[in-house]
């Protein structure tokens, strides 16, 4: 995926026909962030109502999203082909709405992998039934940045 | 935090009354970001800027200040205000937390 331009307010990016699949498939994955892995304070105790609305706030806002995009994934003129693959145009919002969506299964996939991290020595333990979160997790990483490039280049 | 690129400059952080966790202001929470290998740091940044509409060169400081430090106090608010900081920026998946200040 690559950006290509802004037509007004509006993002234009290129997708590869053969990537194309494969940002339905990661985005099928949605959401993988349980609700309950968000800890509103580390050391107050009492912060059981706030972790309650914390929860329920974040679950609501997950279900928006997931609706938003199972609507995306069946609109026809969102991926309008070209010779060489797809062009998709998104607005502002829906930028920052991707985001949330790609993060989400990107830490989510993290999360089922174990939680690993390099500096700590801890590398992926790879194994055939964790591969796709492995794969989805760099995937979502590469997408982000096109989106965040493009972002920047507005501003 | 995932390393993407580091900026070159470090910013000179002016104070702002609503989020310098050392100012004059009622006494309340603090939001804090923490560290976590999986966030980009391009896209620490960029929620920084949405959720609190900070300039680059600051959200990029406070981005460096969780990468480095393994966390930064990003706002003393009320617990309400501590509460929705909160909300925005797990929706975008980073660790944050509000503690009480104190």
């Amino acid at each position: 995926m690559k950006f290509i331009k802004r037509e007004g307010e509006n993002f234009v990016l290129h997708i590869g026909k053969r990537k194309r699949p494969l940002l339905f498939e990661v985005l099928k994955l949605y959401p993988l962030v349980p609700a309950a892995h968000h800890r509103v304070s580390q050391t107050a105790k009492q912060m059981d109502e706030h972790q309650t609305l914390l929860e329920e706030a974040l679950a609501e806002r997950r279900q928006e999203n997931k609706r938003q995009l199972v609507a995306m994934l069946h609109e026809e003129q969102r991926f309008k082909e070209t010779d060489t693959g797809y062009r998709l145009t998104l607005s502002a919002p829906q930028m920052e709405w991707l985001l949330q969506v790609l993060n989400d299964i990107r830490v989510g996939s993290w999360l089922i992998l174990g939680e690993p991290d390099e500096k700590k020595g801890k590398p992926v333990a790879l194994t055939s039934e964790n591969a796709r979160h492995y794969a989805a997790m760099e995937f979502c990483g590469l997408f982000q940045m096109t989106l965040l490039d493009a972002v920047e280049h507005r501003r | 935090m995932a390393q993407t690129v580091e900026p070159l400059v470090v910013p000179d952080i002016g104070k702002e009354e609503k989020s310098d966790p050392k100012g004059d202001l009622a006494p309340g929470f603090l939001v804090i970001c923490w560290d976590d290998p999986v966030n980009l740091m391009d896209y620490v940044t960029h929620v920084f800027q949405v959720v609190f509409r900070w300039p680059r060169q600051k959200a990029e400081f406070h981005m460096l200040q969780v990468h480095r430090q393994g966390k930064s106090v990003l706002a003393r608010e009320s617990p309400e205000r501590a509460e929705h900081y909160v909300h925005q920026l797990q929706s975008y998946s980073l660790h944050a937390t509000m503690e009480r200040d104190a």
